[in-house]
């Protein structure tokens, strides 16, 4: 065996240019394959943590009644010690209280129908980072009664900092809410519509504006692992009254889930391109180092080399080439998608205003998932173990005398 | 002692318009020690006769025994084990393994024989002074010269302790100095330690120095001389 390694080993540097290309090919596409599905995923994960971030959470548990009719008479009292309990569940970071509904606001000339989240700040803060997109005034703290707006619907009712709003809605069970509250701070939303229309207000002044005391419409849950969503969910469910249900956020946002997996099966087909690609490029190395030495197979096997052994020692050369190209690819990639995670390109004109739109912010993020880059180097390792199949086939049907002629 | 028998041996090419005879009943057999030379034009079929007694070609009808196996009833895997351990080769255009030095590629046969470290060093190094190539051992083909090239693969050749040595046309590539030479190193093989040596031929000075000329034409043996 170290014969055949050290034969192998010297064999592919014999003709040092030709691995050498055959090397730079497989690590360009292990390169090209792991920074395409990076930022594949890298956007995912932005759109992802946009809509989880500054709307539905990873989970929320919510009464049974509430996902089909969104009002405040499908709301719950939220038990603190199911609250701990859900806090002690392994890879939840963040649990906290929501109450969402509707309201009309007013200044003196304009009115808007708006919606209204009743938030506890400091948890949802850690959440969203809504203190950073303040743009004027600041951001709330627990027991403040004022209220912190979107900056488009700022602008359309023409209201500043330490101006006030005028709220008219209806509460709990039908009872009508109505309330002035002035403005502490002026927000710029990353989701273009619920920056035209989003009201923060702090959980209990929302609970006595809609006179629902201590209910909530849901209790949102972040993680420190998305991946674990479901087994945090399975966890929850286990000590969830029978009134309450947990969702996640593809069972809250399908349509996102649905844009992600169309796009992602439209990005493996270009992949699976890309690895025919690398595929046929390994396969002429592979054709070329095998033509150019039948004389050399010749010979060994004359002299006494099994097939079997002359066959492994062409599998060993092939794979030293997909082994080092794949490594050194697998390295190159992960310090080139390093860079851009830390520094993403800014998207610029229409396509930073479409991405804006749909509430994400103007970069092409990369994801830094492990698995993006060790799929590409375990998938073009087994492209190169496929390839050794002609070598081997080609070894097999070796005949000495016609080999030795070539 | 009969090494080598060959009994009513035919090698028939089938091309695609043509079939050649390129071995037409050939009998004949070697005895322990000989130093034998087969001569004969070019297209007479003496490569063809040397690649079926080596096992490299199969034959068409007859046989070929050697030390009393049959291997034309050998399969490719046992035949290729019998040719490592039973016959060793010199071709044409030395075939050195390029990228092993010369003392690899005397060790590489045995390396496949799974003899141990010590043994291989001490009979690599037995032969490689034997062919006067003791300072280069550690030169790749590359390196060497075709004479000496040619010495590496006759060290390479008996490194297995082989029955005998097949040789197709050992000299053809090299100089009057390098063949002379060369056949001084095989003769004294030959008489010292008793190896069996049959060569393919064009060249008169191998056919001097042999002391069995076989003359072939047209696939057949035409004389078969003793000196």
């Amino acid at each position: 065996m170290r014969t055949n390694l050290k034969l192998a080993w010297r064999n592919l540097w014999r003709n040092k240019r030709r691995t050498i290309i055959a090397i730079s090919s497989i690590v360009f596409s292990v390169l090209l394959a792991s920074y395409m599905r990076s930022m594949q995923e890298g956007s995912y994960d932005s759109m992802i943590n946009n809509s989880v971030k500054f709307y539905t959470g990873y989970l929320q548990i919510q009464d049974t009644a509430y996902w089909d009719e969104r009002t405040l008479d499908n709301s719950f009292e939220v038990d603190s010690e199911l609250q701990n309990r859900i806090k002690e569940i392994k890879n939840v970071s963040l649990v906290s209280n929501r109450l969402e509904s509707f309201s009309l606001a007013a200044d003196h000339m304009k009115s808007k129908p708006v919606m209204v989240m009743g938030i506890e700040p400091e948890a949802e803060d850690q959440i969203t980072n809504l203190s950073k997109k303040i743009q004027s005034g600041d951001f709330l703290k627990s027991g403040d009664k004022e209220v912190v707006i979107s900056g488009g619907l700022a602008k359309y009712l023409e209201l500043g900092v330490g101006d006030t709003l005028v709220m008219i809605s209806q509460g709990y069970h039908g009872i009508s809410a109505s309330g002035l509250f002035p403005i502490k701070g002026i927000i710029k939303h990353p989701n273009a519509e619920f920056n035209k229309r989003l009201i923060y207000m702090e959980i209990e002044t929302a609970r006595e504006f809609y006179s629902a005391y201590g209910l909530s419409t849901s209790l949102v849950v972040m993680t420190d692992d998305h991946y674990r969503v479901n087994h945090i969910k399975q966890e929850i469910e286990r000590i969830l009254p029978e009134k309450n249900t947990v969702m996640t956020w593809t069972e809250m946002t399908p349509e996102l889930l649905q844009i992600i997996q169309s796009d992602r099966g439209g990005g493996i087909i270009m992949l699976g391109i890309l690895y025919l690609v690398i595929a046929f490029g390994m396969f002429s190395v592979v054709i070329m180092m095998v033509k150019e030495r039948q004389r050399e197979f010749g010979v060994t096997h004359a002299i006494g080399m099994q097939k079997r052994k002359l066959a492994s020692l062409v599998f060993i050369e092939t794979l030293f080439i997909g082994f080092i190209g794949c490594a050194v690819g697998l390295i190159i990639s992960y310090f080139f998608c390093l860079y851009f995670f830390y520094n993403p390109i800014p998207l610029t004109g229409d396509m930073a205003k479409a991405t804006e739109i749909y509430g994400m912010e103007p970069y092409m993020f990369v994801s830094m998932k492990a698995s993006l880059f060790y799929n590409q180097m375990i998938v073009v390792f087994i492209i190169s173990i496929f390839i050794t199949i002609f070598p081997i086939s080609n070894v097999s049907r070796l005949k000495i005398t016609k080999a030795m002629r070539a | 002692m009969k090494i080598i028998e060959i009994k009513n041996l035919h090698k028939v090419y089938n091309g695609s318009s043509v079939s050649v005879h390129a071995v037409n009943g050939i009998n004949m057999s070697v005895e322990e020690g000989e130093f034998t030379a087969i001569v004969g034009p070019s297209g007479s079929g003496k490569t063809t006769l040397l690649n079926v007694i080596g096992g490299l070609d199969d034959a068409t009808e007859g046989s070929v025994e050697i030390d009393g196996v049959k291997i034309n009833d050998l399969s490719s895997r046992k035949l290729t084990d019998f040719r490592m351990k039973n016959i060793g080769f010199v071709f044409q255009a030395y075939n050195l393994i390029p990228v092993l030095t010369a003392k690899e590629n005397v060790e590489f046969i045995m390396h496949l024989q799974g003899r141990k470290k010590a043994d291989r060093d001490a009979r690599t190094s037995e032969l490689l002074k034997a062919v006067g190539l003791g300072e280069m051992m550690d030169r790749r083909p590359s390196k060497l010269s075709g004479g000496q090239q040619q010495r590496v693969a006759v060290a390479r050749a008996l490194a297995s302790k082989p029955k005998f040595v097949l040789a197709d046309e050992p000299t053809a590539n090299l100089d009057s100095h390098s063949t002379e030479n060369l056949l001084d190193i095989m003769e004294q093989l030959n008489k010292e330690e008793k190896i069996t040596f049959l060569f393919s031929t064009h060249d008169q000075r191998v056919v001097n120095k042999a002391r069995r000329v076989i003359t072939i034409e047209d696939g057949k043996i035409i004389s078969d001389e003793r000196k």
